[in-house]
């Protein structure tokens, strides 16, 4: 039977993708559906968490980035 | 894209949830159908109602087919579903054996003969007044009357942004300066806007509310957009009441929004700089004028406050651009004769289709234009409005003002600022391209370039993309198919009714925007299969 699952569809590169799919990884409750290698099907109501966790750990990686060029 | 969260209601997503009955109520009214038809409809949408309007039996949807070319089935498909979405045409069900045909509802092609041809009742497009206009209210008196009240509301949201420290020294004159000339809006205009969730109640604001992610793209809307956001919302406040009260009324009738969206629809009918009786109209409309005035859509003399009104540009041109209904170009005419007064209210209401289609082009709107922008990032904008600064305040770094200017840049941080906001690069670059200063366009012309930098406008996108690190689209994924062809049939129609996103032909799903029509189709389908 068909069915229909509302959700947001996620569109990002392989590197953000894999971390998204980390993130996941602790609760299984983000992700309702991996498409494939750039897209995701997220949960509604755990987008914005999932955009908050992600920019922490993207800061964790980006730090030196921004510092050269803040001219 | 990204921030689909922050994008505020359009009067295509509302008309689209209203109920089939709620259409053939608002149809009943002339008015309605040609503001529907002018506002909301393709080109192509367009030609199938002309075509259908005096044709007295249903259409063949064969027919129909073979007058589109083929290669634009898609638009066809599309122009059909908004046609069907909005209850302009009925498309008989796919049963065997029996052709599928395609009619305008009823009320639909009565009220529009009557819009064309002018006969019916006088009332659907407004009773002028028989009483003689006081002097001194005319066009330009009803464009200056408008313009106060709406940059009253746009200053309130502005300020509510309570800019941070690095541009205090702009922000607090800026706030000394509105709370003197401005009165601000009245008490219920401002429940609206913390209704419809373009401020929200948060201490140590400049009066107690500060601006949400859908108030800073409201600030860079267009004037028509920003005009619709609000009514809109004002629509839904009364639809969640329920058969609540009329706005600051006695509220003593009963306020329905079918009837107030299809009073909206007859103002942008009637004629600017017109007096109109008040009297002709039902007891609820009345109710809705004194709240239409603290929106500045229409003017009520104070000597006179229960004969007449007059309607403002705001309420005349609500219905002329077509940006409303999916890319339909709409009346030329009302819109141009919008840019004039939009190049009146000074900043906040940039008009991106003029920006990006038109450099140098709309003369009436660049004589206006005050900010200049060079290409190692520094803006100059000559202007007092407390409002525009405010606006710019939001994604440029200013640091510099004197009497008549600004100046300040713009830096990743800037930028990056604004995003976070909800603000998009492409908001920015287009409020930046309908404000640019004389200057730019005259040495744009002169070296054949484009207005704005392009160094400039590719680093603020670049900016927003490397902080949006993914896009992401709200919608519906269908999966679990039972066979290739329910899979292929569904699919393909997604896509050519142009809600289709993504799909995946291996594991069987896809992805759309929107699910109800597709539903239908289904449901359609089975019948038609069990027949």
């Amino acid at each position: 039977m068909v069915r229909a699952i509302r959700g947001v569809l996620v569109e990002c590169d392989p590197a953000i993708k894999s971390i998204i799919v980390n993130i996941d990884r602790e609760n299984h409750d983000f992700v309702i559906e991996d498409l494939d290698e750039q897209r995701l099907v997220i949960k509604e109501n755990m987008m914005e968490a999932l955009k908050r966790k992600l920019e922490d750990r993207l800061k964790e990686t980006q730090q030196e980035e921004e510092a050269s060029d803040s001219n | 894209m990204a921030v689909a969260t922050a994008s505020s209601l359009t009067l295509s997503d509302y008309l689209e949830k209203l109920p089939g009955t709620s259409f053939r109520r608002l149809y009943q009214q002339p008015s309605t159908t040609l503001a529907i038809f002018r506002r909301m409809l393709p080109s192509l949408a367009k030609s199938f109602v002309r075509m259908l309007l005096y044709m007295d039996g249903p259409l063949l949807l064969d027919t129909l087919d073979t007058m589109v070319v083929p290669d634009a089935k898609r638009q066809k498909d599309q122009a059909l579903a908004i046609l069907r979405a909005l209850h302009v045409v009925q498309i008989s069900a796919a049963v065997r054996d029996k052709p599928q045909e395609v009619v305008l509802t009823a009320n639909f092609r009565n009220s529009f003969r009557l819009a064309l041809e002018g006969g019916g009742r006088q009332n659907s497009f407004g009773v002028p007044s028989e009483k003689p206009v006081a002097a001194g209210i005319d066009v330009a008196f009803l464009d200056r009357f408008a313009r106060r009240k709406w940059e009253d509301i746009l200053h309130y949201v502005v300020n509510s942004v309570g800019l941070p420290a690095s541009s205090s020294s702009s922000s607090s004159s800026l706030t000394a300066a509105a709370g003197h000339d401005a009165s601000g809006p009245t008490k219920t205009v401002k429940e609206l806007l913390l209704a419809g969730k373009l401020v929200e109640a948060r201490h140590g604001m400049p009066g107690g509310v500060g601006i949400t992610q859908m108030g800073f793209t409201f600030l860079l809307q267009a004037a028509n957009a920003q005009v619709w956001t609000l009514l809109l919302q004002w629509l839904e406040a009364v639809d969640a009441q329920g058969h609540g009260h009329g706005h600051g009324n006695d509220g003593a009738s009963k306020v329905d929004s079918v009837d107030m969206l299809s009073f909206l629809f007859m103002l942008s009918t009637l004629e600017l700089g017109r007096a109109y009786d008040t009297n002709a109209l039902t007891e609820p409309r009345r109710n809705m004028l004194p709240s239409l005035m603290d929106f500045g859509l229409v003017y009520i003399p104070p000597h006179d406050r229960t004969s007449q009104y007059f309607p403002t540009r705001l309420a005349t041109t609500l219905t002329s651009s077509g940006g409303g209904g999916g890319g339909g170009g709409g009346g030329g005419g009302g819109s141009t004769g919008f840019r004039s007064v939009r190049a009146g209210f000074a900043a906040a209401t940039a008009n991106s289709v003029t920006a990006a289609g038109l450099p140098g082009g709309g003369s009436g709107d660049n004589a206006k234009g005050t900010i200049l922008l060079e290409t190692n990032f520094r803006v100059y904008a000559f202007t007092s409005s407390p409002l525009q600064i405010a606006v710019l305040a939001l994604f440029v770094k200013l640091n510099q003002r004197f009497p008549g200017m600004v100046a300040g840049k713009m830096s990743r941080e800037s930028i990056r600022r604004a995003i976070s906001y909800g603000i998009t690069s492409d908001q920015i670059i287009s409020y930046l391209a309908a404000n640019a200063h004389e200057q730019m366009h005259k040495y744009a012309a002169a070296q054949h370039r484009p207005v704005l930098p392009p160094t400039v406008v590719d680093q603020i996108r670049l900016w927003e993309l490397e902080n949006e690190r993914m896009k992401s689209s709200r919608g519906f994924l269908f999966t679990d198919f039972e066979t290739a062809r329910e899979y292929e049939t569904l699919a393909q129609y997604a896509d050519e009714i142009g809600v289709l996103v993504y799909r995946n032909d291996k594991k069987r799903h896809f992805f759309v925007t929107k699910h109800e029509q597709l539903v239908a189709y289904l449901k359609a389908r089975k019948k038609a299969d069990q027949a």
